[in-house]
């Protein structure tokens, strides 16, 4: 028999003592893993366990001034499959491909599909999407959310804008107010097994949706759907391209209106107009949407023409270098330096004072008021009222105005710029100013957008915006609200007077670029009352076929939605004539 | 020195003089606590799956408490039986392992599992993990024959044949399960080493396996990248340098047992809480099954239980120390290196300290072989713990 010698025991201590530090290595590392490292592990553990689904919030409402919802929410449903949990496939492959009319081999694939959860098909409206969940298939989801609806379908849609997949505005108010409107999604949270089997006895997380606050606008369904319609009508019967009509309150930028037909159903925003020859190709399809979407109002510029005499005016009055009786002769056309531009009468207007030249929209009266103010002086006014930069109005995409350098000006520029050519503005840029130098001299900031409320309509914020007073004095603009009522009483605004109101005025008939193709825009800007405006109105039509100028053909459509409208907006009528600035 | 060397027997001596032995209740509770919460978290980390899977959530914890049972039978008598009787059987036994392996690597005997050809059964029937007889045959073996040669241990013939007893086996069982393999050397090693009077044989042998480990990681990078070896050769090694970027090559594996750990925290989930567990790691109520008790018991659970193995790990120490005679200290050398191989491989592979290799915690993993083995190789040491009231 052999014993154990001490050397056995003292190599068993060895081995023993080695087993320490390996321990004491085991003890550091679980250790670090638990402690240190848990946070990481538990988070990358949860994304695991946890299947999530979102519940969307439900995006702000927006109503107009009367507080009627022209943008809101429809509860629809999304339609999914949890692979794991679907007991009878052929079943409810059969039942969804009858449902939703997909196509049977379609859904037999994204059924088959070895995923946790597989969507079907969203949007899918509520009455569907119950009658689906009332089958009760295992495995099968019926999820509400809500998706975007427009109860007035294409009214505005270029103002109000539309929202895409995920309710993310994506033109329009939509997108301008996308902070306010947009809720705070909730999520559904569910622990599952590996297989993605949700654990019965498991507490739902569940963190609840915030929906997005309601926006209030000045736009009025009412004012809105009259020009709509007289803006149809006058693009139907004229055969035009497009028409715009901006109704604004002059005395703070509000904008009660903005057409620009054709317009387009904003529950279908994708659906190209029946007169678009298909098919398409991807690009020219999107490049018909976004045709499709614009705003001209705010998106797009041209040559005002002789609305533009109204700035020309304002300028030449308030710099003091034209009084109202000055007079001037038209011989047909002015040469101004070696150019010979001629006036739209080619026989001339003859010797007439400087309101008659206004009442005729005389280009020649304007050319040398234009040259009495000088380069620097226009351009200064110009800069003042506001025209060298934007509006600021509170939609996406405005464009700037594209006006000559000043170092570029001569005396040629100088006299087209005075009757509203050879630069471009946007017809919002020229309400804007108008409505301004006609309201005492305000720069008003136009605007949609009035207030903020809360989802259950509480107010949280009434919107400011900016105004810039003494762009011209107040005596100057009561001046220039006389001229222009004249326009209308007695010039070539006629077509807009309305008997028992005072309407102020000015017309314009733009040839487009190039010139001589016989493509023109005619136009009418006029507000009422005219010794205190309350409301403003623009009118472009694009491209109208046969007669085509503004005084004839733009002029009657002011004419017609203002009657309309100036009884609705509770302005009175002013018995007899405007007490104006006779000398 | 010697001086030296007198005090530290002399300290060794005192300690042991403390107790001076007999049957070993200590560790005989010990192991049937250990086994008792084995089999809690058997059922914890295995009802879920058990349930859909069998529809019984008690499918693996009635099975794994019946070979418990068996095994703690198994213990008593085996404890009760001088440890002489065996070494009678240590040819027999050394060659049956032998036999026995062969049949199951290259006959039908073998049963395949995974693709491992691991269990050996009649007719399709499995019936034991061969591997697990292999290894207390290979430590009552060597212990016999350690005994048998007495001072020409370090004897060139001696060395031969020593190797000739152990790497056979070491091989036959490591063609089908690699991590077994290498806990054999591990025990060969181990109880060779303690017996030798000549240690710069191994330390030598320590120093190559130390460095040939580390530069096989190194070199075989580099011949990856050179494109010599396959990236999937090497696998293991990027798997755990980077489990995350290796999930589908194995890390798989690896980052869910880390997810479950990780998410233990200080104090767990508390029991049966696991998630982890419901499918989501691999193995949960077997190799990774640290990784369970990682998740609902926490750190302080984990650490308790690593602190209970060393426990016992210290118990086999003293009952070898303690021992009648060399053969019996060589017995409870060999359990005691068996047990602690296998804690710390599975606890560091589960933590991802080591490469993955698959290793199950004794007592507490599932499997009735491994179970009713590791029973009786304690029965074995508790058997020389009560013959050492007798010595001198």
């Amino acid at each position: 028999m052999n014993f154990l010698r001490i050397s056995h025991k003292r190599q068993l201590l060895l081995i023993a003592l080695i087993m320490i530090p390996v321990f004491a290595v085991l003890f550091v590392r679980v250790g670090y893993l638990m402690i240190y490292r848990s946070e990481y592990y538990s988070e990358k553990a949860d994304d695991l366990h946890e299947r999530e689904r979102t519940i969307k919030a439900a995006r702000g409402v927006i109503y107009d001034a009367n507080g009627t919802e022209i943008a809101s929410n429809r509860t629809v449903c999304t339609i999914s499959v949890v692979h794991n949990q679907v007991k009878q496939p052929d079943e409810v492959i059969a039942m969804l491909s009858a449902e939703l009319g997909i196509d049977e081999a379609k859904i037999k694939g994204l059924v088959e599909k070895r995923s946790s959860r597989e969507i079907i098909k969203t949007n899918v409206d509520k009455k569907t999407g119950d009658k689906i969940r009332n089958y009760g298939y295992e495995g099968v989801k019926v999820d509400e959310d809500y998706k975007r609806y427009y109860p007035y379908g294409s009214m505005a849609s270029k103002v109000l804008g539309f929202t895409g997949a995920d309710n993310q505005g994506i033109i329009g108010l939509e997108v301008e107010y996308e902070d306010v409107l947009k809720g705070t999604n909730g999520k559904l949270l569910t622990l599952t097994d590996a297989a993605g089997i949700e654990i019965d006895d498991a507490a739902e997380k569940r963190i609840e949706p915030v929906a997005g606050n309601n926006l209030k606008l000045s736009l009025d369904v009412n004012i809105q759907k009259y020009a709509e319609q007289a803006a149809l009508k006058v693009m139907e019967k004229k055969n035009a391209k497009r028409v715009s009509v901006i109704i604004m309150n002059p005395q703070n930028g509000e904008l009660l209106a903005m057409v620009n037909c054709p317009e387009f159903d904003l529950n279908a925003p994708y659906k190209l107009s029946d007169s678009i020859e298909k098919p398409l190709s991807g690009k020219e399809y999107s490049d018909a949407l976004n045709n499709m979407w614009r705003n001209t109002c705010i998106n797009d510029t041209y040559e005002p023409g002789s609305t533009f005499k109204i700035i020309t005016m304002s300028a030449a009055l308030d710099a003091g270098v034209v009084g109202l009786n000055d007079t001037f002769h038209c011989g047909g056309f002015r040469v101004v330096e070696d150019r010979r531009i001629h006036c739209h009468k080619v026989i001339g207007h003859g010797t007439e004072t400087f309101v008659q030249g206004a009442m005729n929209s005389c280009n020649p009266v304007f050319i040398d008021v234009g040259l009495r103010l000088g380069v620097d002086r226009f351009y200064e006014y110009f800069n003042r009222f506001g025209l060298l930069s934007k509006t600021g109005i509170d939609l996406p995409g405005e464009a700037s105005t594209i006006m000559h350098k000043k170092e570029n000006m001569g005396e040629v520029e100088l006299a087209t710029v005075s009757f509203g050519q050879s630069f471009q503005i946007t017809p919002i840029q020229l309400v804007t100013t108008a409505a301004s130098l006609v309201n005492g001299g305000r720069r008003v900031t136009p605007h949609f957008g009035v207030e903020v409320m809360s989802s259950d309509g509480e107010s949280i914020t009434k919107l400011e915006y900016k105004t810039t007073g003494g762009i011209i004095s107040e005596e100057t603009s009561k001046t220039v609200r006389y001229i222009l009522e004249k326009v209308v009483s007695e010039g070539s605004g006629s077509k807009a007077y309305i008997e028992g109101y005072s309407i102020g005025g000015k017309t314009a008939t733009s040839e487009k670029l190039p010139r001589k193709t016989g493509r023109y825009i005619s136009s009418f800007l006029g507000f009422v009352p005219a010794d205190n405006p309350q409301v403003i109105a623009l009118i472009t039509i694009d491209e109208p076929e046969g007669v085509y100028y503004g005084g004839t053909i733009a002029a009657p459509v002011i004419k017609e939605i203002y009657e309309n409208i100036l009884p609705y907006l509770e302005i009175e009528k002013t018995e007899g004539k405007l007490s104006g600035e006779e000398e | 020195m010697k001086k030296d060397q007198r005090s530290l027997g002399d300290k060794l001596k005192s300690w042991i003089m403390q107790d001076r032995g007999g049957y070993d209740y200590t560790l005989l509770f010990a192991i049937i606590f250990i086994a008792c919460f084995g089999l809690v978290m058997v059922y914890s980390s295995s009802s879920y799956v058990a349930y859909t899977q069998f529809g019984s959530s008690f499918y693996f914890f009635k099975r794994q408490a019946f070979f418990m049972l068996l095994g703690i039978a198994a213990m008593f008598v085996v404890s009760k039986i001088d440890y002489h009787l065996w070494l009678k059987f240590a040819v027999l036994g050394i060659l049956s392992a032998i036999v026995l392996m062969l049949l199951v690597n290259f006959t039908p005997f073998g049963i395949e599992f995974n693709g491992k050809k691991r269990w050996f059964g009649i007719a399709g029937h499995s019936l034991f993990q061969a591997a697990e007889y292999v290894k207390i045959v290979l430590i009552i073996g060597l212990a016999a024959y350690v005994n048998r040669v007495g001072k020409r241990v370090d004897k060139w013939p001696t060395i031969v044949i020593t190797a000739l007893i152990s790497i056979p086996l070491c091989l036959l069982v490591a063609m089908n399960n690699l991590s077994t393999g290498i806990i054999l050397v591990g025990i060969t090693f181990v109880m060779v080493y303690i017996a030798s009077q000549k240690k710069v044989l191994y330390i030598i042998l320590v120093v190559l396996a130390v460095v040939g480990g580390v530069s096989a990681v190194f070199l075989g990078d580099q011949f990856v990248k050179m494109g010599i070896l396959k990236p999937y050769q090497f696998e293991r090694i990027y798997v755990w340098l980077d489990p995350e970027a290796y999930a589908l090559e194995g890390g798989h594996q690896v980052i869910q047992g880390l997810y479950a750990i990780g998410s233990g925290g200080l104090f767990g989930k508390g029991l049966g809480k696991s998630l982890q567990k419901l499918g989501f790691v691999p193995e949960a109520r077997n190799d990774m099954i640290f990784s369970i008790i990682c998740e609902e018991l926490g750190v302080i659970g984990a650490l308790a239980l690593i602190a209970m193995f060393m426990f016992v790990i210290y118990r086999l120490f003293r009952a070898a120390i303690n021992a009648p005679d060399l053969v019996g200290a060589m017995i409870t050398i060999g359990v005691m290196t068996h047990i602690a191989i296998q804690v710390i491989l599975n606890v560091a592979v589960v933590t991802n300290t080591i490469p993955n290799t698959g290793v199950t915690l004794p007592f507490i993993s599932y499997g009735g072989t491994s179970v009713i083995f590791l029973f009786l190789e304690i029965g074995l040491a508790l058997s020389v713990s009560n013959l050492s009231r007798c010595k001198r």
